[in-house]
């Protein structure tokens, strides 16, 4: 491990007030010692970084996915008092609600292996990659009402059923979005773009429900051994790239306007009561909304896709539950065995509520909420569920995904694109995208393992195993 | 002049090295769209672009915030720039083709341009910095 870091407990460690001037508070992180192994110096340096944030409750945290990007570490979770805190687009990132769903089929595992005919016919249909545009028309009225009423607004606009809303986290829109914050120019780059994929790390993908490990809450969530699928994974598009780019410029002059001291440029932040907090909270909030209605709105189109080519109905495919990686919210959360309102900042970090809380459907209160965690291309999928540990520890959160460990530059020099999709199809996994590039840059090999990073929050307790799902098939950008 | 990708664990990491300011920005803004698209051409399109900003930094993370926004809106791919700069403005002429996706299909999107831990450095053989691009 790191010089300077120490170990509190099985997998958890704490960055001391100390390592970087100006903290406030320690940091925490959750790891095993395999996984500290890839631990970059850099990451650490970050999460110490936002413990010199106005405002920060108890601990700036990070999950087993801990890894080096910009502002917050990814994987870095952190809340902030009301009064006293800031609001930071460095703790939500570009892609606003970049965030993960799970869509059940009845179809049973050799109703669909080997159908290359799917996978084709999916990437035909969800437009996906650099330039991808959508053939579904948005006008701005439709604009708006993505960014006021998220999925609600897709429901309502034909692109699926009112049961999927219980199932998204925030019932798939914050109430708190304000679109008259969202220039022209991200209204401009989000037109284009509803029900489209994207690039990078974003894909649809079929898989299989291979282990059951908590058959109660499978039951509960929808899910059997042998179900076919369809997971979905995108954000805000450009949209929300551009609200972040817009905000980062207002908040940048805002914290010098505010006295405020940060370590990273990239952590430019504003009291949260301040116009220009509320304006960014207002927006990004107006971003998450277009996340969530795009998701809904690439569902239907997976759903058309599933019920054509196999005869099911679009009943028959309900959503498991639908999650936001990048965001900020304001949660209540026990502080001092108070019930208080706070700002959570999650960046690739995934809410992770336990039993009981307030946000959760009528038949998953005894439960947990649904936790997706997305694996890496070729690698299983993880559905967990939300405890009350993580409610203690970590503000109701867990990790987001595998985590990156290779870098792209890397990726591209030691892996070929087209030996990795002959390799994954030995394994019976179809995978289409629009350049080989794009696949190497992807690779299994790139991430770490899904199963460690799981492993660790299930031991830790921040959420425990319920699923575990492997691909099919998958399309990309 | 030069630019090339370093190893960067989740982003695209950029160094870049020029002698003079304006070729920096010109060399980091085809480091850009090398990531996005691939190889592009100069096609015959041609945008003008104005920016002023608060000091050095500000302003080559708005003219590439500005680019990515023309690109993506207008679908255009960008082969290089003719930037003139004035303390803190620019002016850059920008010429590229219109974006094909059989052509422009070999990168990954860019989400924004990071400020952390950009910072232009100057000495006696010129310009350089580091940038990280989000994808």
């Amino acid at each position: 491990m790191l010089e300077g870091v120490n170990q509190v407990g099985m997998h958890e460690w704490e960055v001391p007030v100390g390592y970087v001037p100006g903290m406030r508070v320690a940091g925490r992180f959750f790891l095993s010692e395999s996984l500290a192994k890839t631990l970059e110096p850099g990451a650490v340096r970050q999460l110490a970084n936002v413990a010199t944030l106005p405002g920060i409750l108890k601990n700036s945290l990070a999950m087993p996915d801990i890894h080096w990007g910009y502002g917050f570490p990814i994987g870095g979770v952190a809340a902030f008092s009301l009064e006293e805190g800031v609001i930071s687009p460095g703790g939500v990132g570009f892609d606003i609600n970049c965030g993960v769903r799970l869509l059940s089929t009845p179809l049973h595992v050799k109703d669909v292996s080997g159908r290359r005919d799917l996978i084709d016919e999916l990437f035909r249909t969800v437009p996906t990659g650099v330039g991808a545009r959508s053939s579904l028309k948005v006008s701005p009225q439709s604009l708006d009402g993505m960014m006021i009423k998220g999925a609600q607004w897709a429901v309502n606009a034909g692109y699926g059923v009112e049961r999927d809303l219980m199932r998204c986290e925030e019932g798939g829109f914050m109430k708190a979005a304000d679109n008259r914050s969202v220039s022209a120019k991200a209204r401009q780059r989000g037109m284009p773009q509803g029900g489209t994929l994207g690039s990078g790390n974003h894909f649809l993908e079929i898989q299989v429900v291979r282990e059951i490990f908590d058959p109660d809450a499978a039951r509960a969530f929808g899910l059997s051994s042998g179900q076919v699928c369809c997971m979905i994974h995108c954000g805000s598009r450009g949209l929300g790239h551009q609200v972040c780019t817009d905000h980062l410029k207002i908040l940048e002059s805002a914290t010098k306007k505010y006295h405020i001291t940060i370590p990273d440029r990239q952590l430019a932040c504003a009291p949260i009561t301040s116009p220009e907090g509320k304006a960014y909270f207002g927006a990004m909030a107006a971003s998450a909304n277009y996340a969530w209605a795009n998701r809904q709105m690439i569902t239907h189109s997976a759903r058309q896709v599933l019920s054509k080519m196999f005869r099911i109905d679009y009943e028959e495919m309900p959503l498991i539950y639908d999650v936001a990686h990048n965001v900020a919210k304001m949660e209540e959360h026990i502080l001092d065995k108070k019930g208080v309102e706070v700002c959570v900042h999650r960046k690739g970090a995934t809410r992770a509520f336990g039993p009981g809380s307030r946000d959760l459907p009528g038949d998953l209160t005894s439960i947990g909420q649904p936790v997706i965690i997305p694996g890496s291309m070729g690698t299983s999928s993880y559905v967990l569920r939300g405890t009350q540990t993580a409610m203690d520890m970590t503000f109701g959160s867990t990790c987001h995904g595998a985590g990156r460990i290779m870098s792209r530059t890397q990726a591209k020099k030691s892996l070929n694109g087209r030996e990795i999709t002959a390799n994954l199809l030995k394994e019976g996994i179809i995978v289409r995208a629009h350049s080989e590039s794009a696949i190497a840059d992807e690779a299994p090999e790139v991430y770490k393992p899904s199963d460690e990073v799981v492993s660790v929050v299930h031991e830790v307790g921040i959420s425990r195993l319920v699923a575990r799902l492997s691909p099919l098939g998958v399309i990309k950008g | 002049m030069s630019f090339e990708e370093i190893p960067h664990t989740a982003d695209v990491k950029i160094h870049a090295s020029a002698p003079t300011l304006e070729a920096l920005f010109s060399e980091t803004f085809k480091a850009l769209m090398l990531v996005i698209y691939g190889r592009s051409r100069n096609g015959g399109m041609t945008r003008e672009i104005r920016i002023e900003s608060t000091d050095s930094e500000s302003l080559l993370a708005d003219f590439l915030s500005e680019v990515l926004f023309i690109s993506e809106v207008e679908g255009l791919v960008f082969s290089d720039a003719r930037i003139r700069i004035t303390g803190f403005s620019l002016v850059a002429e920008l010429n590229g083709e219109p974006f094909d996706p059989v052509r422009h299909s070999g990168g990954t999107e860019v989400k924004g341009i990071s400020y952390s831990g950009l910072e232009i450095l100057h000495d006696a053989n010129g310009y350089m910095l580091d940038i990280i691009f989000d994808v």
